[in-house]
């Protein structure tokens, strides 16, 4: 059997979801959406009929607001292939009085379901008792109580999957009030009956029609409703379902328990800390710096590991091999086209591990309480601050990350912003310029050359931030224009997290990465070493001749080039760097070394700013001034030179549209931005 | 001195309300009624955010978070303590 998994948020879906399936799920796409679908079969241990669960992403109304709610409503009505053959409908026991309404509507639909009561231990301490079998006669199907957590009651959930069958949760009718009585009517004429017409209605009236998939007859007999009536219609409808949720606790006698919020006190009183005017942004703060220190500290000696295990493989390869154009193709372009896919797993693991525990424990909702005043002034969520805070790190995760927003058109908008925001790739570079060009000597000094040297570092960072929300807020109110989209957000109680279930989705992601991204990033290196190393000449390295790199196919074309950069204060080695930094910004360093004829292996800073600074052209002027390394970093801020960052996009938006148009509108900017500051700089007469 | 029309969002911390109607014919006026403010639901203010926007409420046995705007669609009868 085919059997969807339903449910608000925030109820443990996920987790009973993994306990059914044990390892053996599969992530792929609902068809024609970009949400993802998580599909898996039964595991051994429950077990040998073939079920099959789908996955149902969190919803609070079949009536949805965004694409990801609309997932659900169209699985069930099975409007983009067959619907699932059962319903799995997951309650929170502890938080039944909104849980019934969903389940209401759920009911409605008429497919045969089985309700599984999780949570039943935090309601227990919680002082809500629900009687699964009185539950089970309110409903007219089978209720199995479960905690998802530990896995109790899963035998007998799988068990009443036979016994799964329609609802009768018929709305009393004898409470109908007239408004609704005569849209039905309306409706009925029209060939629109039954349970289909309290949805639709509902949809009608929120305006999210195109989202259910209704047929064109059903969309013109809506269009034919008086919208007052339609909405007078609408309201009858959702408060007719409470009533109807209410009557039901009554009968279960949790009615008044439920009132007090019983299973937030515990949550409460963490609340008047972590959502408190100061210690509330103390604590937000702390926690962000701590995940992020803890990436460094982790992520970072595990890239050293793999760019030390991809380097001794290129050698094994050499070595083996000989030296020639195959050996080089397989060692700096296969290998180290892998090794720029793999090294950025560590980063991407952590990341997803870190916020997939505090969302699980519920402070990612909190977070988006705290943060939501500022992102609205810029038309989106709350929820968009930690994936725009996560591009500080790399803008691969954090790109990944806008997952969690549900509108997709402000999901390409934070994406679209994230790679304005200072990556730690762009570390080096600005290291490189500053250390060569500015404060050579301590003379020079404003307040001191290390303070000096910390705040123009400090000014790019701030030059990119304020970019980026300048940028969002250009983009919704041009190209992605949507309104801000309504915050109504449900702060769970707070739960210890399930680090199993967020391993899983780590093991998910990474995986998706690899998969998604991997080739494209594979295909560019092979490209751009091509580019950098063909025509295969003998050249001397330093000394006199040419350099290896500034005879190759990309180094010429950075020569003839050179008049474009001139404009903006750099030369053609400097053009070299731009072009090579285009497979990850650190490069720039490598290949400008490479440019200035040193060995490739040479990882001194030193020696490079030496040749830098000392750098003169013909006629003996200095080819890096502190202008023309300011316009420098100034493009650097901008530019989007990272080929990660494009695949990673495409991914996401399953589409070359809009990284492509992301890369060329920052390059564009990048360049204006530097000629601002490099010509406007001479103008003002700094030289 | 001018009587304002009682809201979700003119609570007192601490305070509860009766909801009398949602304001509003778009999305987010559904989802405000499909979240449980329907007529007679009982609304609770625990606190404000630290720069007083959004607010917390307690409704129906679980906690919601609603801007101040969207606050302000649900019309209360007359605040109870």
């Amino acid at each position: 059997m085919r059997i969807a998994v339903a449910g608000n948020p925030n109820v443990g879906k996920t987790s009973l979801f993994n306990q059914l399936t044990g390892s053996r799920h599969s992530v792929g796409n609902y068809p024609g959406m970009t949400v993802e679908q998580r599909e898996g079969g039964l595991a051994s241990r429950w077990g040998v009929m073939p079920h099959r669960f789908i996955d149902l992403p969190g919803t609070y109304s079949i009536s949805a607001v965004s694409e990801d709610e609309a997932v659900a409503f169209r699985c069930l009505q099975g409007v983009d292939g067959s619907p699932p053959e059962a319903v799995l409908l997951v309650l929170d026991a502890s938080n039944l009085a909104r849980n019934l309404y969903f389940a209401l509507q759920v009911l409605e639909l008429g497919r045969p379901t089985v309700v599984a009561l999780n949570m039943v231990d935090a309601a227990r301490e919680a002082g809500i008792d629900v009687d699964a079998e009185a539950l089970e006669a309110c409903l007219g199907v089978p209720v199995v109580a479960t905690v998802a957590r530990t896995g109790d009651g899963v035998d007998t959930l799988v068990a009443a999957f036979e016994r799964a069958r329609p609802g009768s949760p018929a709305a009393n009718d004898d409470d109908v009030g007239d408004a609704l009585v005569a849209v039905l009517a309306n409706l009925e004429d029209a060939g629109v009956s039954g349970a289909q017409a309290r949805w639709l209605i509902c949809s009608q009236a929120a305006d999210t029609v195109e989202l259910t998939g209704a047929t064109p007859s059903q969309v013109a007999a809506l269009e034919a409703l008086d919208r007052e009536d339609c909405w007078a219609a609408a309201r009858e409808i959702v408060a007719g379902r409470y009533r109807h949720v209410e009557t039901m606790l009554e009968t279960l006698g949790v009615a008044d328990r439920l009132d007090g919020a019983p299973a937030m006190e515990t949550s409460e009183r963490v609340d008047a800390v972590l959502t408190h005017p100061f210690f509330g942004l103390v604590g937000f703060v702390a926690t962000m710096a701590l995940v992020f220190v803890s990436i460094y500290f982790w992520a970072d000696p595990l890239v050293g590991l793999i760019e030390d295990a991809f380097g001794a493989s290129s050698e094994l390869v050499s070595e083996a091999l000989g030296p020639g154009l195959f050996t080089d193709l397989i060692t700096e372009g296969l290998i180290a086209g892998v090794g720029n896919v793999l090294v950025f797993v560590p980063q991407i693991a952590m990341l997803f591990l870190f916020l997939g525990l505090l969302e699980d424990s519920g402070y990612l909702a909190r977070a988006a309480f705290l943060l939501d005043k500022l992102m609205s002034k810029l038309g989106l969520h709350g929820r968009a601050f930690i994936p725009l805070l996560s591009g500080y790190a790399c803008a691969i995760p954090a790109i990944m990350g806008t997952r969690t927003i549900s509108s997709w058109k402000d999901r390409v908008v934070t994406m679209m912003m994230i790679p304005y925001m200072s990556c730690s790739a762009r570390l080096p570079i600005y290291a490189l310029i500053i250390g060569a060009l500015f404060v050579t000597k301590p003379e020079e000094a404003w307040i001191s050359p290390s303070t000096d040297r910390g705040l123009l570092l400090l000014s790019m960072y701030l030059l990119s931030t304020v970019s980026a929300l300048v940028m969002g807020y250009i983009y919704k109110r041009t190209i992605l224009a949507s309104p801000t989209p309504p915050l109504v957000l449900e702060l769970p109680p707070y739960r210890l997290p399930r680090v199993a279930n967020t391993l899983r989705v780590v093991w998910d992601k990474t995986l998706a990465f690899i998969k998604g991204a991997g080739t494209v990033i594979l295909a560019f290196t092979i490209v751009l070493w091509a580019v950098l190393s063909f025509p295969r000449e003998e050249t001397g390295a330093g000394g006199d001749g040419p350099t290896r790199i500034e005879a190759s196919y990309g180094g010429r074309v950075a020569k003839s080039f050179e008049p474009l950069v001139e404009p903006i204060g750099q030369d053609w080695r400097v053009g070299i760097g731009i072009l090579g930094s285009f497979a990850a910004r650190e490069v720039l360093v490598s290949t400008l070394g490479l440019a200035y004829g040193m060995e490739a292996d040479d990882d001194d800073p030193v020696q490079l700013r030496e040749a830098m600074r000392n750098d003169v052209d013909e006629v003996g002027k200095p080819v890096h001034t502190k202008l023309s390394g300011l316009a420098l970093m100034v493009f650097f801020v901008y530019a989007c030179q990272c080929m990660s960052t494009v695949a990673v996009v495409k991914r996401e938006t399953r589409g070359w549209r809009w990284p492509a148009f992301m890369f060329v509108s920052m390059t564009l900017i990048a360049y204006i931005a530097a000629l601002i500051v490099f010509q406007g700089g001479r103008l003002l007469g700094f030289g | 001195m001018l009587r304002l029309m009682p809201t979700a969002a003119t609570l007192e911390v601490g305070q509860s309300g009766v909801v009398s109607t949602v304001e509003g014919t778009d999305t987010t006026t559904l989802r405000l009624l499909e979240m449980g403010l329907v007529e007679g639901t009982a609304i609770t203010l625990i606190r404000r955010a630290p720069t007083g926007d959004p607010l917390q409420f307690r409704v129906r046995g679980f906690h919601l978070s609603l801007r101040t705007s969207e606050a302000h669609r649900v019309r209360l009868e007359g605040p109870t303590s």
